[in-house]
């Protein structure tokens, strides 16, 4: 799930609005609007107002029963220590895809933006793995960390006499699929980075140089916070893709596990959901895990627009 | 367009950019490119490799190509109807990349070109439901599709929840806001009307918008999985996505080399979309950012 | 947010418009069979039973489908039934069994018409008998069995005439395995809660109270039995010893089989359905592979197995002609002919004793011997409430809870903690599940 443009829209909330408005009418822009609001409304809005009655419910789709039990659900998940590690695993994932992901990419995109020989080369070559679905990804690294016939312990194997236990070794599993689901998101990223320093101010980076800055003077004092929008940009679409994107990678690569503690130490929110909703059938409890999803989506959209602003400020 | 024009031309001189910039040490920048396009692409490459090696190997460490590639394809295009799925997706991933993008046109049409009561409202309700992904309300979706619409197994039932765009409608709206409106004055004045405006004067200036948004709504759409998985029953309606995964799960008996060519051959059409579009798509987001 | 009225209106209207575009009724019976057989093999059979089927009976069409997982397909039975147009036969798998009679969404196969039942495997039968009723149909069914290297094993000095019999008898071969220094692990399977199920009816143990949930709803689990002990127990001995090795990932049926076709370790258990494929992997990698009785603790007797696998049960609210031709097809497709036609292409169990003797004069068991273990274990099976098979609603959930609960002993937990844990997580998915029904 990437939401490009947020960034952008909030660019666009702050530019100020110069009047456009030059067509009159009062019902024509709405016969325009229309058919985005008929589908918001049906689809987002309606489906939202459900999913917070049915997390009221103790319910499950294949019976077709529904008992009313108020905030039941609700305590039962916050008190569960269940949920409760799952989240806490969720926030560390999100944080260190989040982190690595943009840092690597950032770099990445730095190189090979640079004049040398088969710089175009590189650049397709890197943002090759954006058309590669998740699950099949999934699949990818199953085959590539077997411990027994996985290529990459054959290779460990030989060279280092090492053989580790990649998916039931709880902090290799999670390392794994931390790793699986920076390299899934490392393509989109880097296309956006390599936008936008296509666009930096030639002038401005020279003088840098003229002022005899070295290169990673020129890249941290003077590239970094030009391309500040842009990060910003990217680690909110960032966090919403971890949280929701890492659903096909975990199902396939470690259907959630190893289990320690309270709960598979790749379980993250999203995962624990599908299972509760369309696996184990707990409809209800399943709706009240979606209606904290949308008050974390929420906070992160919300946190977006705040520091948005602030950030444009410091920068007027 | 003073602005595009500026855009463009600033981008038509990389050089000015990079050639001020020394590399000290091309052969260490070379390397390191190396090594990451190398680890980047090694499932890749690995994907590739298996897909040519005959089943019974694919599950084997070795990595000696195979002769197999063509029969493994034939193999999921007849027995898993990797075709049909993949016309499925296209007619999915087109439907809703075109809808969004003349949804969001028309929307941000009224939001730009408008003054009408309630406007900041409306404005909101579309911002909002970016707060709301359609993951997080699978289930109430569910139940709304397939017992109200009585939708399930119809492709509208993955089509017409996404048609909506609040991302593309903010894209629009900043990009038409770019535009001088001088040219709307003028249009006006002309007898233009908005419709018209729309197709003749400003859809001609935003391809690059147009471009970018229908890369990364493509992509999203194609790779959608976990709503087709749980809305579409119907083998013959189901995307290629799902219709993969259910190459996977058949009960440990799996094709893996058969798996692997479909995998391939599934990411073809994201990459040509990608190439085809490669330009706009740098520049339609680079316009946004450029400040 | 506007009122909800028009909301429900331009429902409706969506609603009509979906309904306008759906297909119309046609004067043919069509009976739709959903399944889960997505590979050619079985999928190509199971479609030419029904071409078969359909040439001799013209008023009746059946279509066979393939609907994804076990898990997939239940859910979309479901959705369908919600939009009043179920299939006519669903394949259902095991674990799913209580859950579908709970959801009401089908009919008991024994009253749609009168069958008779007694050419069935007793405890194939036994399986899907609930509450006196057969409420569905037995049709692909298999056991687990210990699958040896045998070519590893005599490597290691060990005799593959007699492979072990007992967890005991596996540790033993392990130690001589280790001894021997092989690139190999002695033992590997997938981590699956099926084969926990197994051990328990081995042992003459019921996994659930009120008989294995038979009697009554299911409360409880009995994993702080004698019985679960001796399972957890033997995976405590594997890790200890490192004689275990899986994929890492729960369920992996595809990892451990490469494991083992690989040579990567000498035993192996899955389940009989895979026994043609083995063998086929074994012979390519140049290696002779031998079937033998799943081993069990020691010091128990050989109970016998539950059957695994799935079975075709007719939903409600189709017509009458839909039923019976839906069973007409199922009683077509298993029949004695097809049954053993079925067992000699993929390896499960021909459900009907008359398909055994078939089989048995065609000679199939002296010219293949694996097989022949395979059904002695099926065939041995002392009818009681343990080898009849446990049965809740939360079935998906509890076998995942048992899987973790042994991952948690492969990664050092002891086994009364383990076990305690594992106890009380499933208890509370059963009273969580119980909970629907207040």
């Amino acid at each position: 799930m990437l939401k490009p443009g947020r960034a952008v829209d909030r660019a666009a909330e702050l530019t100020a609005p110069e009047d456009r408005a030059v067509f009159r009418g009062t019902v024509l822009p709405w016969v325009f609007l229309l058919p985005s609001l008929l589908v918001l409304a049906i689809f987002i809005y309606l489906p939202a107002l459900r999913t917070l009655r049915l997390a009221a419910y103790r319910a499950n789709i294949i019976l077709g029963t529904e008992q009313f039990t108020g905030l039941d659900n609700l305590t039962e998940l916050l008190l569960s220590p269940t949920y409760q590690q799952v989240a806490l695993q969720t926030l560390i994932f999100t944080l260190l895809t989040v982190s690595l992901g943009l840092l690597l990419s950032l770099g990445l995109a730095w190189l090979a933006s640079r004049p040398i020989r088969g710089a175009k080369t590189y650049r397709l070559l890197l943002i090759y793995p954006y058309a590669l679905s998740p699950a099949i990804a999934g699949t990818l690294w199953l085959f590539l960390f077997n411990p027994e016939i996985g290529v990459v312990n054959q290779l460990l194997g030989a060279a280092f006499n090492v053989r580790p236990r990649w998916l039931d070794t709880p902090l290799l599993a999670f390392l794994l699929v931390t790793l699986a689901a920076i390299w899934k998101g490392l393509a989109y990223n880097i296309v956006f980075y390599l936008a936008s320093i296509q666009n930096l101010p030639g002038d401005v980076l020279e003088a840098a140089e003229i002022d005899g800055a070295t290169p990673a003077q020129v890249f941290w004092r003077v590239a970094f916070p030009l391309l500040t929008p842009i990060t910003f940009f990217l680690v909110f679409t960032n966090i919403i893709a971890a949280l929701f994107d890492s659903f096909a990678l975990t199902d396939i690569l470690t259907r959630g596990g190893p289990y320690v503690g309270h709960a598979g130490v790749t379980t993250f929110l999203m995962y624990q959901l599908y299972q509760d909703g369309f696996v184990n059938f707990k409809t209800g409890a399943a709706a009240v895990q979606a209606a904290l999803m949308l008050a974390l989506v929420a906070l992160v959209t919300w946190t977006q627009f705040r520091l948005g602003e602030r950030r444009v400020h410091y920068g007027a | 367009m003073a602005r595009d024009a500026l855009g463009t031309a600033r981008r038509l001189a990389p050089p000015a950019v990079a050639s001020g910039r020394r590399v000290p040490h091309v052969w260490a920048t070379h390397l390191a490119l190396s090594v990451a396009v190398l680890l980047i692409a090694a499932p890749l490459l690995f994907a590739l490799v298996k897909a040519t090696q005959v089943s019974g190997d694919v599950l084997s460490p070795s990595l000696r190509p195979g002769g197999a590639f063509f029969q493994n394809l034939a193999s999921v295009w007849s027995g898993a109807h990797l075709g049909r799925s993949m016309l499925n997706s296209l007619i999915v991933a087109v439907c809703i990349t075109a809808g969004k993008t003349v949804l969001a046109l028309l929307a941000a049409l009224a939001f730009v070109y408008f003054r009408f009561p309630l406007k900041g409202a409306a404005f909101a309700l579309v911002l909002l439901s970016l707060m709301l992904p359609t993951e997080v309300l699978i289930i109430a979706l569910f139940d709304l599709v397939s017992r109200d619409l009585h939708w399930a197994n119809t492709y509208a039932a993955i089509i017409v929840p996404f048609l909506a765009s609040a991302t593309g409608t903010f894209l629009f709206r900043q990009h038409f806001l770019n535009i001088p409106s001088s040219l709307a004055d003028a249009a006006r004045i002309d007898g233009c009307g908005p419709l018209r405006y729309l197709t003749h004067i400003l859809l001609p200036m935003s391809w690059n918008t147009v471009g970018a948004l229908a890369v990364i709504q493509f992509v999203y759409a194609w790779d959608q999985y976990l709503w087709p998985l749980v809305i579409m029953q119907q083998d013959d309606k189901q995307v290629v996505q799902v219709g993969l995964r259910k190459l996977i799960e058949v009960g440990g008996q799996t094709d893996w080399g058969a798996v692997m060519a479909g995998a391939i051959v599934t990411m073809l059409p994201p990459l040509v979309v990608f190439t085809a579009l490669q330009e706009q798509f740098s520049r339609g987001f680079a316009l946004s950012e450029d400040k | 947010m506007p009122t909800l009225l028009p909301v429900k209106a331009i429902l409706l209207t969506l609603a009509l418009a979906g309904l306008v575009s759906a297909n119309i009724a046609q004067a043919q019976t069509t009976v739709e069979f959903w399944h889960s057989f997505g590979d050619a093999k079985r999928a190509g059979w199971i479609q030419a039973r029904a071409d078969e089927f359909n040439k001799v009976h013209p008023g009746l069409k059946v279509v066979p489908s393939y609907k994804g997982s076990y898990n997939d397909s239940l859910q979309a039975t479901i959705l369908a039934a919600r939009q009043g147009k179920p299939p006519a036969l669903v394949q259902i798998f095991e674990v799913g069994s209580q859950l579908a009679l709970d959801s009401g969404a089908f009919q008991p196969v024994s009253s749609v018409k009168n069958v008779d039942f007694s050419d069935y495997i007793k405890p194939v039968i036994n399986y899907y008998t609930i509450g006196g009723k057969v409420n569905s149909l037995p049709f692909n069914s298999s056991s687990p069995v210990l699958y040896y290297n045998q070519d590893l094993m005599k490597k290691a000095g060990l005799d593959p005439k007699r492979p072990p019999t007992t967890y005991g008898g596996l540790l033993k071969a392990c130690q001589k395995i280790e001894a021997a220094g092989l690139d190999a692990k002695c033992f590997g399977m997938s981590l699956n809660g099926w084969f926990v199920e197994q051990w328990m009816a081995e042992q003459g143990a019921t996994l659930l109270n009120n008989s294995n949930g038979r009697q009554g709803r299911a409360t409880s689990t009995n994993l702080e039995s004698a019985a679960a002990r001796n399972i957890f127990a033997f995976f405590k001995a594997l890790r200890d010893n490192g004689y275990y090795t899986y994929s890492g990932k729960l369920e992996d049926w595809d990892g451990s089989d490469a494991i083992f076709t690989n040579q990567k370790t000498v035993f192996h258990i899955t389940s009989t359905a895979d026994i043609g494929n083995i063998r086929d992997a074994a012979k390519k990698a140049g290696f002779t592979v031998g079937v033998g009785v799943l081993p069990i603790p020691d010091g128990t007797k050989r109970n016998g197995v539950v059957i695994g696998g799935a079975s075709l049960w007719i939903p409600k609210g189709i017509s009458k002609e839909q039923a019976e031709g839906a069973l007409d097809f199922a009683l077509y497709m298993t029949n004695t002919k097809n049954m053993a036609d079925w067992h000699k292409l993929t390896g499960y169990y021909p459900v009907r004793q008359s398909s055994i003797n078939l089989l048995r004069q065609q000679g199939w068991f002296t010219q293949t011997p694996l097989q022949l273990v395979a059904f002695n274990q099926l065939t041995q099976t002392v009818p009681s409430p343990a080898t009849a098979g446990s049965l809740n609603g939360a079935a998906i959930q509890t076998r995942k809870i048992i899987e973790e609960g042994l991952q948690k002993v492969l990664n050092g937990t002891p086994v009364d903690v383990a076990l305690r844990e594992t106890k009380a997580r499933a208890d509370a998915a059963l009273s969580d599940y119980n909970a629907n029904f207040k």
